[in-house]
């Protein structure tokens, strides 16, 4: 895939590597009903135990007998797709919307000049806040233009600089990983106390 | 046809360089020629959150957020969580700490599982090793209630964001926070790196989410790479200096980047 990226290679080549591609789809695929396998034998223990909580673990079994029952018939299955669409989607957005309040508290924690350079954070921050609010601009109409070199030039020049160490990174665990170096990842560890 | 495709001429040259740069240290420490290198903070504050945890009695827990490995932006950050989760878990096992890794994608599921397991039995401890909730998979999605609920349920002392990380980023840490956990955060997603930074007692950023994996591995053939890592950064700085003072003086090298 590598070589794919810098040299143009025959059709044939090409279609192994989509085809190796989707061996890991398989694979993936393969791991998740594991995964949802182990998940239900934790419940079903829970629940024979009576663990704390264990009544939610009973709320797991039923919504998992109905939703991959229904999915099982057809994953256009109307019952299935309303379980989706009503109770799926709607849990997952408003979980989400809660970023926001943890964004507000976080910035509260944040923006405190406890010393130079979270002072000028703080500066910083707020002028990007004032620039992006409305009334910011009507108030102090610089704020713009002085929000905009901020975004432009310091802060970008900061994330390109973490661009490329990380990029630098993953090429060095790339190195690691293809030579045989860095096996943890697969849960193997070796003791190397071989080499000074 | 070209030999090359177009445009991937000059990063073809400096993926060499940077490579046999670091295969060049690699094979260096080998031969016990290991170059000095700077000791991040996060390898100490491992043990230090696991101890808190042990002297309060309360749980740590690895989170890992997105760690979907059929994505390739993805995969890399997540092996990197990998490395740095059997180093963890080893020390979590010989201390005694609790130890709790929620997982949200299958194939990540089973990998860290067999770390974990893994860790324990390398230390001796594998009856502490719970093969159903030691490591619990958590299908995307549902794993935010379950990981805020428990995270107050549980009292959590020392918690761990490693990897992939999004939205997720946010809630997690400031619910772990409250919670008053310690927390050692590190990502390479740029716009969140802000977040694990300002709420994490500690953080790892941008590529010491790579370095640390290397250094914790007691191989010093892994943590000598790193020096090879810098070769790339001495090149990016000469690249930015030399086409800063070319913009400046109206010479246009745009060409190159197309060859």
């Amino acid at each position: 895939m590598l070589i794919e990226f810098f040299f143009p290679m025959p059709k044939a080549v090409t279609d192994t590597n989509v085809t190796l591609r989707s061996f890991v789809t398989i694979v993936s695929a393969t791991a998740l009903i594991l995964g949802i396998i182990i998940l239900t034998i934790s419940h079903l223990r829970k629940i024979s135990r009576q663990e704390s909580e264990w009544y939610y673990s009973i709320i797991y079994i039923i919504a998992l007998v109905i939703t991959a029952g229904l999915g099982l018939t057809g994953v256009r299955n109307t019952n299935f797709l309303w379980i989706y669409n009503n109770m799926t989607a709607p849990i997952g957005v408003a979980l989400y919307s809660l970023t926001a309040f943890y964004i507000t508290s976080a910035a509260f924690r944040i923006f405190r000049a406890r010393n130079w350079s979270s002072a000028v954070l703080l500066v910083c921050g707020f002028i990007l806040l004032m620039m992006l609010i409305p009334i910011g601009a009507a108030i102090f109409p610089p704020v713009v233009p002085i929000g905009e070199w901020l975004r432009s030039y310091p802060s970008s020049a900061g994330f390109r600089g973490m661009i490329i160490g990380t990029s630098l990174g993953i090429m060095g665990l790339g190195v690691r990983v293809y030579t045989g170096r860095q096996k943890e990842h697969m849960g193997i560890r070796e003791e190397r106390a071989e080499v000074a | 046809m070209s030999l090359i495709i177009a445009g991937r001429a000059l990063p073809l040259v400096l993926l060499v360089i940077i490579i046999a740069a670091i295969l060049w240290y690699m094979q260096q420490a080998y031969s016990g020629n290991v170059p000095k290198l700077r000791r991040l903070n996060a390898v100490d504050v491992i043990g230090e959150i696991l101890g808190r945890c042990v002297e309060m009695g309360r749980p740590a827990w690895y989170l890992m957020d997105t760690v979907d490995m059929t994505t390739p932006s993805v995969l890399a950050p997540t092996v990197a969580a990998f490395q740095i989760l059997s180093h963890t878990a080893r020390s979590a096992a010989r201390l005694g700490a609790k130890f709790f890794v929620p997982v949200t994608q299958g194939l990540a599921y089973t990998i860290a599982n067999d770390i974990v397991e893994e860790a324990y039995r390398a230390e001796g401890k594998y009856e502490y090793f719970d093969p159903l909730g030691t490591v619990m998979y958590l299908p995307d999605g549902a794993d935010r209630m379950y990981i805020i609920n428990h995270m107050w349920s549980d009292q959590i002392a020392g918690a761990f964001f490693m990897g992939s990380w999004y939205h997720k980023a946010v809630i997690f840490t400031e619910n772990a926070a409250r919670a008053g956990a310690l927390m050692l955060g590190g990502t390479d997603t740029t716009h969140n790196i802000p977040f694990l930074v300002a709420i994490c007692d500690y953080s790892i950023i941008g590529e010491e989410l790579y370095a640390l994996g290397a250094y914790v591995s007691q191989d010093p053939t892994q943590s000598s790479s790193l020096a090879g890592q810098d070769i790339g950064k001495y090149i990016a700085m000469a690249l930015i200096i030399l086409g800063a003072i070319l913009a400046t003086i109206g010479i246009d090298i745009s060409s190159i980047f197309t060859m």
